[in-house]
């Protein structure tokens, strides 16, 4: 046989996702986006560690409709994602690695040592969200009188980050 | 009727209005997605897929307006994006490799054939694997892509005289290597 026909054997089909065209579009929109309108950035942005950050990417996006930025993926040469940038409404978090800049999981580390408050307008489809998608929820969703009336509740995410969504009621007119 | 623009034209229009080189993503991506896909696997691809498109879209002033298709273009990129993932795509070689010997095996079962396909296509694999890169690059392109000697030119932004002499040494270099005795010569990476 000859030689390419011989490195023609060994030509074989890979099997997509269905969605892999429209993620990619999504980076190049992104990138056309950002041409024609910069993208304005929030000046203060948490950085949280995870072990997995691609499960984290994809439990964020499923429980808590948190988006990645599509061209905020930073991956190394060996496929594994090092960093990425979610975000929802006007805020963005960072999502980067276990130990790195020493910051350390709750799931390595075994402390809480904060929580990041998210303010939402349906908190109760928010809520069954969380839950239909196996979130840990760590407070129930009830209203809180102190201050200015609002309904929250705590959820934990696969690596025991602490999120507290919060919908503001509107005040009662007189 | 309205004949559609060719690449080149909706690419020079997208100067003006970045939002046109979507329709380049549409004719397109799915014909590249699946040439990264044989090289270093659906995962990988799916993941490269949208940073090619980026890189052209950054690019596209550069991209010669005297070409039709900006397909060989899109190879090209693609084929320097490849080049970071080189671990990988050895690997799936060899798994291909040892898949493509079963099947053969299996075709030919109990004859003399099925022993030789065990060991030929691993070597096939490492001969590959061990030209060099642009050797590499222009033989599969070639028979993995089924370019023309004209696209392949275009894609790795070589005269076309250069890529058939480049085939032509891909060739004898695997002849040799699948020669008895030809596997020493074979460098593991």
């Amino acid at each position: 046989m000859k030689p390419v026909d011989l490195a023609r054997k060994l030509r074989r089909e890979a099997a997509f996702e269905p969605a892999a065209l429209d993620r990619g579009k999504a980076v190049l929109m992104a990138a056309i986006r950002q041409e024609v309108e910069p993208r304005r950035r929030p000046t203060i942005v948490p950085q949280l560690p995870y072990q997995d950050i691609r499960a984290a990417l994809e439990f964020l996006e499923r429980a808590f409709g948190f988006h990645e930025i599509p061209t905020a993926r930073l991956v190394s040469a060996e496929g594994v994602i090092g960093h990425s940038l979610v975000e929802f409404g006007g805020g963005v978090i960072g999502i980067g690695t276990q130990g790195a800049h020493r910051a350390v999981s709750p799931m390595r580390g075994g402390v809480e040592s904060q929580y990041i408050s998210v303010y939402i307008d349906d908190i109760d489809a928010h809520y069954q969200r969380a839950l239909a998608a196996g979130a840990q929820i760590a407070t129930a969703l009830r209203e809180h009188v102190s201050g200015r009336t609002h309904r929250a509740y705590e959820a934990l995410d696969l690596e025991g980050h602490r999120w507290r969504f919060v919908q503001l009621m509107r005040e009662v007119q007189h | 009727m309205v004949n559609s623009p060719s690449d080149a034209q909706v690419i020079g229009r997208s100067l003006d209005e970045p939002e046109a080189f979507g329709l380049i993503y549409d004719r397109h991506a799915a014909t590249v997605l699946r040439f990264l896909g044989r090289r270093v696997g659906a995962e990988v691809a799916e993941g490269l897929i949208g940073e090619l498109f980026r890189i052209a879209f950054e690019r596209r002033k550069t991209f010669d307006a005297s070409r039709v298709s900006a397909l060989p273009w899109l190879y090209g990129i693609g084929s320097n994006l490849l080049m970071k993932h080189r671990r990988g795509e050895a690997r799936r070689l060899r798994a291909s490799a040892r898949m493509a010997a079963a099947s053969e095996a299996a075709d030919r079962r109990a004859s003399a054939g099925a022993l030789d396909a065990r060991l030929l296509f691993p070597r096939v694999a490492d001969a590959i694997e061990a030209l060099p890169d642009v050797e590499r690059e222009a033989l599969l392109l070639f028979a993995w892509e089924d370019l023309s000697y004209q696209s392949v030119a275009e894609a790795l932004e070589l005269p076309i005289g250069t890529v058939r002499s480049r085939l032509n040494r891909a060739r004898a270099h695997l002849r040799e290597l699948l020669e008895p005795g030809g596997e020493k010569r074979v460098k593991r990476r």
